[in-house]
């Protein structure tokens, strides 16, 4: 295996809960991704509590694109015992381990007393988390005015606690001859790091998301955070009400005035909107749902990642209609997906749903988004003369109006004849069907004539993957240096088959984040490929690069 | 006068049916508003599921038919998008008190300027009968061939309780009554309930009750504790507004007097508002 200290500069700090980990690894991005122009893929990794336990941040960077973190780090910070005990055998040949003198004791690392000096300060335990940033700018040179500047912009709240804290740190450490330790190549990156779920958040704002609503459950959560927070820059109404029914339902009453709406959930939460997934259906009723997974069943493990909500996302609700169904590859594909679905449920007046996973939702990437490219959400307009909502057209498509009308605009729950009005005629509740039955044909053909499938690479073995897994499959293989043809369908439902097809019988490896296979099934039920190996992994944690490397090495 | 709020919809309510009552004071109700200056084509309503739901099928108003329980979120959705139309919803009892009292309740917590009209007939009618969150105890149905062993529901106190800011109860019976509680239950700004005591002639018929129980209020109730006790007599049912209150409503704290979709900002706004996030 080649050295990946040179190319791939990996940075982990860990502690507890409510000593600002998440927070440090925001910080050590930024550092990388502003002051060194370096690209950067970061993860948290936390637990489901508030105070303790074990939390940490991995921030790997480097001059090249980059679509994963590595475990394997050049520099670690543990903040406690449990830390170094967790991640000592993460630790690179020649890497550094920093640890918290009075709580660790002297076991390999340089000891630096970050309790002790983080005392004399009003929020003792918070501003541990500022000696990681304190530490690394030390070690890769930065000069104390860049550092307190940089602390200042990024610790803004109780900055001169946190600048004055982050000094002393960098003077111990200067002390301990750490000072310029490594040297980073400065690299060309422009873009911000940015995570998933805001991806996918300013995604939809691009294509004109007029309302978000949300009940917190994570991994989904950030979703709502964010647009709550720019209610007032982007003008995106954002309501967190009593439950996951009231969330789908209050979206579902936004479209009939005419409002693009978006919820966002996993997948407990989504189970509770079933429901109005299919009153959606049968009302024809344009909402775009946001599910983002993490280990179930049931309440399972609540900030970890896994991809078993696929049959759950391709099957949801009851009775037959038409939803669409997809799952970005990457964090830079949330942004354009998430408009381009808008856009997809309005014109084709249905529900969909974006597919995400925690290591999507939650991780953070530089990108260099394009917000001119995404989608911009436009249904088809009734004109002028009587109005029916439910028009039986070519396409099954019915010509949308809004309140205020002298036109009566009826949207219903129940099989209902083109006016709107309740039906239980054979030959009515029949067509019904066939006009929902042939939106379906028309998103397929619509999907034939944009991208529906990613490839990367050409010849050597062919990987299928999709989501989030995606980025874990490209990056081992740039890790391992493998030959290989990644196919990811970005569209689960409808199933790009026209696409596909070519692949029937041939020999495939399918890699996904699922005890079961659930994606390889999928293949096999679609087009008919032999999965030849199905790696997979469904321990919460998502792949790394250098050991699924070695497995799509050994099944090659 | 035609009646120009009529549907070809045909109507299946039985002969005698309190749902005929509601229909007409409501149908009173929108020309009343509408002389009041009220737009027609402003008026957005909702159903939930069961008997009183096939009002939406009769009465010629935009809006959804919704599903059980889920009529009082919908036009609140409506609403929170265009805060320029009136939000009348119509619920069983057990669609509001039942299946969808969590958003009851909230939509009171919440206060946006939504009107619930509820058929409160004491019973599952449409399913044949079942008891209901208001069925006295001892109900016999179906489900409850002995009788019913909990106790009622009352749903004026649970709302009073929870923060509602207009609170009435209406009789089927009494149309103009009815009629003049909706004019006044849509002009109020925010969250106001109409529980309105509906007879089932089929499964619970309690025209007998009412017609000798029933009487008027005098005045609205100064606080909510007295509400809460006018709402707890049986010996005789008080019908009128039992309390009023002025609070904001939500979408007004929410966004001002932005309407998300009338101001809705355009393409090149929005394009500049993301870049301006993505740049910091």
């Amino acid at each position: 295996m080649k050295d990946i200290s040179k190319d791939v500069f990996t940075y982990i700090i860990g502690g507890k809960a409510g000593e600002g980990i998440n927070k440090a690894g925001d910080a050590a991005s930024n550092l990388f991704s502003k002051e060194f122009k370096r690209n950067v893929f970061n993860i948290i990794d936390y637990q489901s509590l508030i105070r303790g336990g074990h939390n940490f941040s991995v921030v790997s960077t480097s001059t090249r694109d980059l679509a994963s973190h590595y475990m394997k780090a050049d520099l670690i910070i543990n903040l406690d015992e449990r830390s170094l005990n967790k991640h000592k055998d993460h630790l690179a040949k020649d890497g550094l381990m920093i640890n918290n003198s009075d709580k660790i004791e002297e076991e390999g690392g340089v000891g630096l007393p970050f309790s002790g000096t983080a005392k004399d300060y009003s929020r003792p335990n918070l501003i541990l988390g500022v000696s990681g940033i304190a530490v690394l700018t030390s070690i890769l040179g930065l000069d104390k005015e860049q550092m307190k500047g940089f602390v200042e912009k990024e610790y803004s709240r109780g900055a001169k606690e946190n600048v004055e804290f982050a000094e002393k740190i960098y003077d111990m450490s200067k002390e301990k001859k750490l000072w310029k330790k490594f040297e980073l190549d400065y690299g060309e990156n422009t873009g911000p790091v940015v995570s998933g779920n805001e991806s996918i958040s300013l995604g939809a704002a691009s294509a004109g998301l007029d309302m978000y609503i949300g009940y917190p459950m994570t991994p989904a959560s950030s979703i709502l955070h964010f647009f709550a927070r720019h209610v007032d820059d982007l003008q995106v109404m954002t309501v967190h009400p009593e439950s996951e029914i009231a969330v789908a339902n209050l979206a579902i009453g936004g479209t009939i005035t005419g409002a693009r709406t978006m919820v966002g959930t996993s997948g407990g939460g989504m189970a509770l909107m079933e429901e109005a997934f299919s009153l959606a259906g049968m009302a024809e009723s344009p909402v775009l749902f946001i599910v983002s997974s993490r280990p179930g069943p049931s309440t399972g493990v609540p900030t970890y990642t896994e991809q078993g909500d696929l049959n759950f996302a391709l099957h949801q609700g009851h009775g037959e209609f038409p939803k669409i169904v997809s799952s970005p590859g990457s964090i830079e594909e949330a942004f354009y997906l998430s408009s381009e679905m808008l856009n997809l449920v309005w014109k084709f007046q249905t529900p969909g749903i974006l597919l995400s996973e925690k290591h999507l939702s939650e991780s953070g990437m530089t990108v260099d988004l394009d917000p001119e490219s995404t989608s911009w959400a436009e249904p088809k307009k009734h004109d002028d003369g009587e109005y029916k909502r439910y028009l039986d057209t070519e396409d099954g498509v019915s010509p949308l109006l809004f309140p205020p009308s002298n036109e009566v605009i009826k949207w219903s729950s129940k099989e209902h004849d083109e006016k709107g009005i309740s039906t239980e005629r054979p030959e009515i509740i029949t067509k019904m069907h066939d006009k929902r039955g042939r939106k379906m044909d028309a998103i397929v053909d619509h999907l034939k004539e944009i991208n529906t499938v990613n490839y990367y690479g050409d010849g050597g073995p062919t990987i299928f993957t999709y989501g989030s897994t995606t980025m874990s499959v490209l990056e081992a293989l740039k890790y391992g240096n493998i030959d290989a043809t990644v196919v990811q369908p970005i569209y689960l439902k409808p199933f790009p088959v026209w696409e596909l097809n070519d692949f029937e019988g041939k020999d495939v490896i399918a890699v996904e984040q699922s005890s079961i296979g659930q994606f390889a099934t999928l293949l096999k039920d679609k087009i008919n490929v032999k999965i030849n190996n199905n790696i997979k992994k469904y321990d919460g944690r998502a792949f790394e690069p250098i050991p699924l490397a070695a497995k799509i090495k050994e099944v090659i | 006068m035609t009646d120009d709020l009529g549907t070809y919809a045909e109507n299946t309510w039985c002969s005698g049916c309190g749902d005929f009552g509601i229909i007409n004071a409501f149908k009173k109700a929108v020309k009343e508003l509408e002389d009041k200056g009220v737009k027609r084509s402003n008026l957005i309503i909702s159903s939930g599921i069961g008997c009183h739901a096939k009002i939406f099928d009769y009465i010629n108003l935009s809006g959804m038919y919704s599903i059980h329980g889920r009529e009082v979120v919908t036009i609140q959705g409506a609403k929170m998008a265009n805060p320029n139309i009136k939000a009348i919803g119509f619920g069983g009892d057990g669609d509001t008190y039942g299946e969808g009292i969590a958003h009851l309740i909230y939509a009171a917590k919440r206060n946006e300027d939504v009107t619930l009209i509820v058929h409160n007939n004491g019973a599952y009618s449409l399913t044949t009968g079942q008891t209901s969150p208001t069925s006295k105890k001892g109900f016999k149905g179906p489900s409850t061939p002995g009788g019913s062993i909990e106790r009622p529901l009352n749903p004026l106190a649970v709302i009073l309780s929870a923060g509602a800011t207009f609170v009435a109860r209406g009789y089927s019976g009494k149309i103009k009554h009815l009629t003049d509680l909706i004019v006044k239950g849509v002009e109020h700004k925010g969250f106001s309930l109409i529980d309105v005591l509906q007879p089932c002639v089929t499964y619970n018929d309690t025209y007998d009750e009412y017609n000798e129980k029933v009487e008027i209020l005098e005045k609205t109730a100064d606080t909510v504790e007295e509400a809460i006790q006018m709402a707890k007599k049986t010996e005789n049912l008080p019908i009128g507004i039992f309390y009023q209150s002025k609070e904001p409503v939500f979408h007004k704290q929410q966004l001002q007097d932005i309407n998300l979709v009338e101001d809705r900002l355009d393409r090149d706004e929005r394009l500049k508002r993301v870049k301006g996030i993505l740049e910091g």
